[in-house]
């Protein structure tokens, strides 16, 4: 090891010195000279350390950093809390959204309010076109879907589980676009081959806003 | 209060992270005092000390701590922080002290001094005269110092801190050691200089 081998890699200050490096400062007066100034300088750094080591941060840091974690994890409480119920929120609120949205597609056509016994679609020209299930299958002797059952008379048949229009109560008549699934849905006697086509209703709507009972218009709008 | 004696930093670190305010405090109290001093040695400023070892650990709240143990231990990473608040503190100017001796582009010549400058000194000389002359070392020189000497540290918990290879840590301590001699010399010299006058009797 030659001199500048010896400066290239020193040997640390509290380290054991290698044999090569022990070697070199052995033969070498120089390097042996400087390299105990180095070593004085060391236990100098030594002693500075030891004498640094009684200094800290004052205690009004430890309480500043503790709060700030505390202040935290309050937090860190408050958003976990908002983790389990966000998504039940987030859910409620689509479904809230797409009711809405049904809600104003069902309301195209302006709602006019009827009399009982006076309802009369402004188009009724025709017999509806749709080809019912219902007239197919012995679903259509259901008491529920009977067209008598729903109080308005006039081709209107009663929603399964809605209750009965009483003759002095005020019904909302609404033109809707609806597709055939959604009907079958609500458990009307539609065909499944028209089941993703738009037909035209009209949805009576007791005072409760609430459906009850729907007649079929065909697809030019008149019955 | 729960002690945490045998827990390693990143069990503290981890503890932390899930919420735990023991292992927080633990681990503050274990790492405080070298933050400070590094932050204190480096920007020459208690109160800028204060700032900057508090904002050390409230990098370690937040959501987007970067600690990575593969990358060095969590007390280089701490370092790390402290250093680069440090540079922030002084570009900002707000430092309470001017740094003495700040041009860091300056490459010290090779030194060899061969003459102990602490020899003959007291525990206490030797500390003074020493804090001095680590204060008047050039910023890039007295990290290293306060690092790997006053602090003890590994060059590679160094390097990692620094931001460097570990050589340049190695090549930067050596020249580090040599300008604390050199500057030790300086001052002994004037001292040795009044000390050799002796007094004489006035001939007039």
């Amino acid at each position: 090891m030659n001199c500048q081998e010896f400066w290239n890699a020193p040997p640390r200050q509290g380290r054991n010195v290698t044999p090569e490096q022990a070697s070199h400062v052995a033969a070498c007066a120089a390097c042996a000279a400087q390299w105990e100034c180095h070593r004085s300088l060391g236990a100098g750094l030594r002693s500075l350390a030891e004498e640094l080591r009684r200094v800290e941060a004052p205690p009004r840091v430890e309480a500043g950093v503790i709060a700030a974690f505390r202040s935290q994890a309050r937090s860190q409480v408050r958003h976990s809390g908002l983790s389990w119920w966000t998504p039940v929120f987030a859910w409620a609120s689509t479904a809230a959204a797409m009711t809405a949205l049904a809600f104003f597609l069902l309301r195209t056509v302006p709602s006019t309010t009827v009399k009982p016994g006076t309802v009369a679609a402004p188009h009724r020209t025709a017999q509806p076109s749709v080809q019912w299930a219902a007239l197919e299958t012995p679903a259509a002797a259901d008491a529920d879907l009977d067209e008598d059952s729903a109080g308005l008379g006039d081709g209107f048949i009663r929603l399964p589980n809605a209750t009965r229009i009483e003759p002095n109560e005020d019904v909302n008549v609404v033109r809707v676009e609806v597709t055939g699934s959604a009907m079958i849905a609500m458990g009307l006697p539609v065909s499944e081959d028209r089941a993703s086509e738009t037909l035209l209703a009209d949805v009576a709507l007791g005072p409760d806003g609430m459906a009850r009972a729907v007649r079929f218009v065909n697809d030019s709008g008149t019955f | 209060m729960v002690q945490y004696p045998l827990e390693t930093d990143d069990d503290l670190f981890f503890r932390l992270r899930k919420g735990d305010e023991q292992a927080f405090a633990a681990l503050y109290r274990r790492r405080q005092g070298a933050i400070y001093r590094f932050a204190m040695h480096m920007s020459g400023s208690p109160s800028a000390a204060e700032d900057i070892t508090q904002e050390v650990f409230l990098a370690l709240l937040r959501g987007e701590c970067g600690y990575d143990r593969e990358r060095g231990t969590l007390s280089g990473y701490l370092f790390g922080i402290a250093r680069k608040l440090v540079l922030r503190n002084l570009e900002r100017g707000r430092s309470d002290v001017a740094l003495e001796g700040d041009e860091d582009d300056a490459v010290p010549r090779e030194l060899a001094v061969t003459d102990d400058p602490l020899a003959g000194l007291t525990r206490h000389e030797t500390i003074e005269a020493l804090r001095r002359a680590v204060q008047a070392l050039p910023r890039r020189y007295r990290e290293v110092v306060v690092l790997c000497d006053l602090e003890e540290l590994d060059y590679a918990d160094a390097a990692v801190a620094l931001g460097c290879p570990i050589g340049t840590v190695r090549s930067r301590m050596h020249r580090a050691r040599a300008l604390l001699l050199e500057k030790l010399n300086q001052e002994r010299k004037p001292r040795l200089s009044v000390e050799a006058w002796k007094p004489m009797r006035c001939a007039v």
